[in-house]
């Protein structure tokens, strides 16, 4: 018996703002909060829930310094979080595949 | 997009969709391939005068046929190596200093390593076929061998790491035409009897293409327009 692809979706990161934030960790080496906060239109507060939700996760690392007098919050995509991304490639293109031919075929 | 909660009902494709518009977005925001082009066009046209330098003779072997003798202009080792060590130095600070700015990272470190360890190798190399001026014998392998021996290929095999390590398709067809044009314009060196002339053409033709590919990169990735 083979499960369906819905079974191996991870609710943390089967999430469109946490899968967003995973997707641009992964492309850049770290990014930055503003950046994050701005490309996925978020408020802070907002963007700050769904980062602790993925470190308390393990998929991201948070680095907290200063460039020059300004204060600046990194985040860089960890190993598990790698992972996680990928896999949840996988599953979403397992179900497009699922759905396309019913979707496409004649009513 | 502010939803804390799990999500539940949005479409697959349209989630993937987005995934993939979001990573183009990154690499568009990472992209800065206008500026090392510039920098080493800049480098390859500087080299032109250190090629009139005097030259001094290497070694000499003979075979059956003929007497072969190398010989190469000190300054040319020195300035090699060092412009495109600090070439490389210059473009990983700019890289830096944009991604700070811009609050996204780049790979840009396997570059300007590729690039450090190929002008170091390549120095190392010439300095070896100095000594064994057999290598160079227009005769054999020795052809292909002075070709692919030069300064501005090694640009050339940086550039397909940078276009790696930027995703970049564009930059990977350009770094793999100017290696072509490297390796034609360098039979057009003494090997391949232009003498006096061939050396300025061996440099200013890939330095134009550098040029020209850094100007259509600048105008394609309009960095002024993000920077606004």
């Amino acid at each position: 018996m083979t499960s369906h692809p819905t079974n191996g979706l991870d609710d943390i990161v089967h999430q469109r703002v946490r899968l967003g934030i995973l997707t641009i960790a992964h492309e850049a080496r770290r990014v930055e909060f503003s950046y994050l906060r701005d490309t996925l239109g978020l408020t802070a507060g907002n963007l700050s829930q769904h980062l602790g939700v993925l470190e308390t996760a393990g998929l991201i690392a948070i680095e907290k310094g200063y460039a020059g007098k300004r204060a600046r919050t990194w985040v860089s995509l960890t190993k598990a979080g790698q992972a996680a991304l990928e896999d949840e490639i996988a599953q979403l293109k397992m179900l497009i595949s699922r759905i396309e031919p019913t979707e496409t075929s004649p009513s | 997009m502010t939803s804390g909660a799990a999500f539940s009902g949005d479409d697959p494709r349209q989630l993937l969709s987005e995934t993939y518009q979001l990573t183009r977005q990154v690499r568009r925001a990472q992209r800065a391939t206008w500026f090392p082009l510039l920098v080493l066009a800049a480098v390859t046209f500087a080299a032109i005068p250190f090629h009139y330098a005097p030259y001094r003779l290497g070694a000499c072997a003979a075979t059956r046929l003929v007497r072969v003798c190398t010989a190469y202009p000190p300054a040319l080792l020195v300035y090699w190596p060092t412009a495109l060590v600090l070439a490389y130095v210059v473009i990983a600070a700019f890289y830096i200093r944009r991604s700070q700015a811009r609050g996204v990272g780049t790979r840009v470190r396997p570059y300007v390593v590729a690039g450090i360890i190929l002008a170091l190798a390549m120095t190392g190399s010439l300095l070896w076929a100095l000594y064994h001026p057999l290598a160079f014998s227009p005769d054999g392998p020795g052809g292909l061998f002075s070709a692919l021996h030069s300064y501005p290929f090694a640009i050339g095999l940086a550039l397909v790491v940078l276009s790696w390590a930027e995703r970049n398709g564009a930059l990977l067809a350009l770094a793999l035409g100017y290696s072509a044009v490297v390796l034609v314009t360098a039979t057009l060196g003494p090997v391949g009897g232009h003498g006096w002339l061939g050396f300025p053409v061996q440099l200013v033709i890939p330095g134009s293409v550098l040029l020209l590919g850094g100007i259509g990169f600048l105008l394609a990735q309009r960095p002024w327009r993000r920077a606004a």
